[in-house]
C-alpha cells in the first residue's frame, strides 16, 4: 500500500527531472550564464603560463582543477538555492504540496537536474580544457575513481547545505547578494585559484573549515600529477581528510536541509504567495 | 446553533457533510482572527464564502486545506482533520489559488499531462484541455498565457485528479465578461454533472449569487449569515421599497418590512390599479453592505449571529416587481 505512492512519486520525480533539464537546455540565457563560467575558466587558464612554484606542473591545471572544484561548489551553493527561493516565490512549491506526492516528486527531481548541471558543467570543462589549453585529465584508473567520488561526496557536501540555505532564504533577489559574497570569498581563500601555501596560515585554516577547499584539493589529487604534492599545505593530497571533511559536511548539510525543507513547504499557503506578490510588486520587481 | 444546514436541502443526501466545521478558532498572538466558525457544506454544493478583507475568509479556507493550523474548534473535510490530511486525502481536493505563477517555462499540455502522473485515475489531459477552451495553446509555455487563459489552466490542473472537493479563491478577478460567463459554465457543469463539491471565496456578489446554492457572509472573523441567496436577500435587515405614482401625479416610495401588506392596503384604498407600481425586494448586496456597515459602526458583534435564525422567506413569491 505504501509502496505504490513512493513508486508514482519516484516516476513524477525523474519525469520532471527530465523535463526540468530539457527546459533548462532549451533557454538561451541560462546556458549561455552556465557556459561562460566554462569559458572564463578556459581564457584564464589559456593566458597563464607559470608553473605552478616549487613544481613542473603549469599553472593552468592547477587552475583548471580549481574552477571544476568551484563549479561543482557554485551548483549546490548558489544555483540550487536560486532555483529553490524562485520557485518557492512562484508557487511550484506551493502546488507540489498540493498533489499527493509531489513534495517527493519535486525534490527527486531537482537531485537530477543539480546532479546533471554539475556533471555536464564538470565534463565540458575538463573535455574542452584538455582539447583546447592542454588541460589536465586523470592518468590511470585510480586518478580517474579519484575523481569520481571526490565529484559525488562533494555533491553530497554541498547540494543538501544548498537545499538548507535555498530554504531559509527570503527572497530571489536578497538571495543572490546574500550568497554571492561568501562563495567568492570561498573562491579565492580555498586554494582554488592561487596554491592554498601563498596564503597566510589563519586564512589557510579559516578555509579548511569549508568544502571548498577540499573539494579543490581531492580534484587536484585526481587531475595533476603526485609531483605537484608538494605545493599543498601537508606536501601531501590528504585524501583521509577531504573524505572526512566532506562526509561531515554532507551529513551536516542532511541534517539542517530536512527539517527546513519541510517547514519551509509547511509554511507555503495561498495568503503567503499574495503577501509575496504583492511586497515584490511594490518594490518594483517584475513579477 | 448550527448554520446553514438547516435550510436547504442538498442535491443528494449525504451521510455528513463534506465539509465540516464547529466553533472553528484563530488566535496571531493577540489577535483574534476567527471568533468560532461554524460550516457545514454538502456534497454536489456550490457554496460561497463572501467577506470583505480581512474578515478572515482566507485563514477558514487555508484552515480547511490543510495549510494553517487553528487555534481550538473542530474541523473535518471528507472525513478528515485536515491538519492530519495524507497523499490519499489530498489526492482528492483541488486547489485553484488566485497567485499562482508557477512552472511559466512549461508547455500548458506538457504541464497537464505531468500533474495527471501523481492520480490514480486522472481525467484525460486533452479532454481536459478542451473543456477550459485551452487546446489551441496545448504547445505553448506558460508563461506565454494570457491572465484568463493561465486561470482556466489553473482550473485544470485543480480538477486533473478528478477531486470531490475543489476550493476556487477569487477565480476570475481580472476576467473579461465572455471569460467570467464561461468560466461559470464549467463550475456549473462540474457541479451538476460531476458531483463535485466547491467552496468559492469571493468578493463579487454578482459571481456568488450566480453560482452558489448557498453563501455564507463572513464579517469580523465570523458568519454572520448563511443561507441560499434568495434567504439572504430576504433576511437582509434592509427593508423593500415599493414605488408608485399617487392620484396627483407625484412619485412615492416607502420602505417596508412587509412589502406584500402595503400594496394590499393601497389597492385597497385606491381600489382599482395603481399606476406605476413597483417593488423592490431587498438585494444580496443590500444584505451584505448593511452587514459590512453595521460591523464597521461597531455594532455589538453579538447581535449580528440572530440573522442565522430569521424566520426564513415565507413572503418571498409575493415580493415580486407587479
Amino acid at each position: 500500500m505504501t509502496e505504490t505512492p513512493m513508486r508514482n512519486a519516484l516516476r513524477a520525480g525523474f519525469q520532471r527531472g527530465g523535463i526540468e533539464l530539457r527546459h533548462l537546455l532549451r533557454n538561451g540565457k541560462e546556458m549561455a550564464s552556465h557556459l561562460s563560467n566554462v569559458v572564463v575558466a578556459l581564457l584564464v587558464a589559456g593566458f597563464v603560463g607559470d608553473d605552478v612554484p616549487g613544481t613542473r606542473t603549469p599553472m593552468a591545471h592547477l587552475l583548471l582543477a580549481g574552477f571544476a572544484a568551484y563549479l561543482l561548489f557554485q551548483v549546490g551553493m548558489i544555483n540550487l538555492p536560486q532555483i529553490l527561493v524562485t520557485e518557492r516565490e512562484e508557487g511550484t512549491l506551493l502546488r507540489l504540496r498540493a498533489t499527493p506526492g509531489g513534495i517527493p516528486a519535486y525534490l527527486v527531481a531537482k537531485c537530477l537536474l543539480v546532479v546533471a548541471l554539475a556533471v555536464g558543467t564538470l565534463v565540458l570543462l575538463l573535455a574542452a580544457g584538455a582539447l583546447l589549453v592542454d588541460g589536465p585529465l586523470p592518468h590511470g584508473p585510480g586518478d580517474w575513481l579519484t575523481l569520481a567520488w571526490v565529484t559525488t561526496l562533494g555533491l553530497l557536501a554541498v547540494v543538501p547545505l544548498g537545499a538548507a540555505v535555498g530554504a531559509v532564504l527570503p527572497n530571489p533577489r536578497e538571495a543572490l547578494a546574500l550568497i554571492m559574497l561568501p562563495t567568492m570569498g570561498l573562491l579565492f581563500i580555498s586554494g582554488t585559484m592561487i596554491p592554498i601555501t601563498s596564503m597566510s596560515v589563519p586564512v589557510q585554516q579559516v578555509a579548511a573549515v569549508f568544502p571548498l577547499k577540499w573539494m579543490a584539493q581531492g580534484l587536484r589529487s585526481a587531475l595533476l600529477p603526485d609531483t605537484a604534492r608538494t605545493a599543498e599545505v601537508a606536501g601531501s593530497w590528504e585524501l583521509p581528510m577531504v573524505a572526512l571533511v566532506l562526509t561531515a559536511w554532507a551529513v551536516l548539510g542532511f541534517l539542517l536541509a530536512v527539517p527546513l525543507l519541510r517547514r519551509a513547504a509547511r509554511r507555503e499557503s495561498g495568503s503567503r504567495l499574495s503577501a509575496r506578490h504583492e511586497k515584490a510588486a511594490r518594490s518594483g520587481a517584475p513579477t | 446553533m448550527t448554520l446553514g444546514d438547516s435550510t436547504t436541502t442538498p442535491r443528494r443526501t449525504p451521510a455528513r457533510p463534506v465539509v465540516h466545521a464547529r466553533d472553528v478558532r484563530m488566535t496571531y498572538g493577540d489577535l483574534d482572527v476567527l471568533h468560532g466558525v461554524d460550516l457545514d457544506i454538502h456534497h454536489g454544493e456550490v457554496f460561497a464564502l463572501l467577506g470583505p478583507n480581512g474578515a478572515g475568509k482566507t485563514t477558514t479556507v487555508e484552515i480547511l486545506e490543510g495549510f494553517r493550523r487553528r487555534s481550538a474548534g473542530e474541523v473535518s473535510v471528507l472525513g478528515t482533520d485536515p491538519e492530519r490530511g495524507d497523499d490519499a486525502w489530498r489526492s482528492r481536493i483541488g486547489l485553484v489559488l488566485q497567485s499562482w505563477r508557477d512552472h511559466r517555462r512549461w508547455r500548458v499540455g506538457e504541464l497537464l499531462t505531468h500533474f495527471a502522473t501523481y492520480y490514480a485515475d486522472p481525467r484525460d489531459p486533452a479532454e481536459l484541455l478542451a473543456l477550459v477552451g485551452l487546446t489551441d495553446q496545448a504547445g505553448r509555455p506558460v508563461e506565454r498565457l494570457s491572465g484568463g487563459q493561465r486561470r482556466r489552466l489553473d482550473v485544470a490542473l485543480g480538477i486533473v485528479g478528478r477531486p470531490e472537493l475543489l476550493f476556487l479563491d477569487e477565480p476570475t478577478t481580472g476576467f473579461d465578461p465572455e471569460a467570467r460567463h464561461e468560466f461559470h459554465a464549467l463550475v456549473d457543469r462540474l457541479a451538476r454533472d460531476e458531483g463535485v463539491t466547491v467552496l468559492l471565496t469571493t468578493h463579487d456578489l454578482v459571481e456568488a449569487e450566480r453560482l452558489a446554492d448557498r453563501i455564507a457572509m463572513m464579517v469580523g472573523g465570523r458568519i454572520r449569515a448563511c443561507g441560499t441567496p434568495a434567504e439572504l436577500a430576504g433576511r437582509a435587515a434592509a427593508r423593500a421599497e415599493v414605488r408608485w405614482t399617487a392620484d396627483d401625479g407625484t412619485p412615492r416610495r416607502e420602505r417596508t418590512e412587509d412589502p406584500s401588506r402595503l400594496v394590499w392596503e393601497l389597492h385597497r384604498r385606491a381600489d382599482g390599479p395603481i399606476a406605476g407600481l413597483e417593488v423592490r425586494r431587498p438585494t444580496l448586496e443590500d444584505t451584505y453592505l448593511h452587514m459590512v456597515h453595521r460591523e464597521a459602526d461597531g455594532a455589538d458583534p453579538g447581535t449580528g449571529t440572530d440573522m442565522n435564525t430569521g424566520t426564513g422567506t415565507g413572503t418571498d413569491e409575493e415580493a415580486h416587481v407587479v
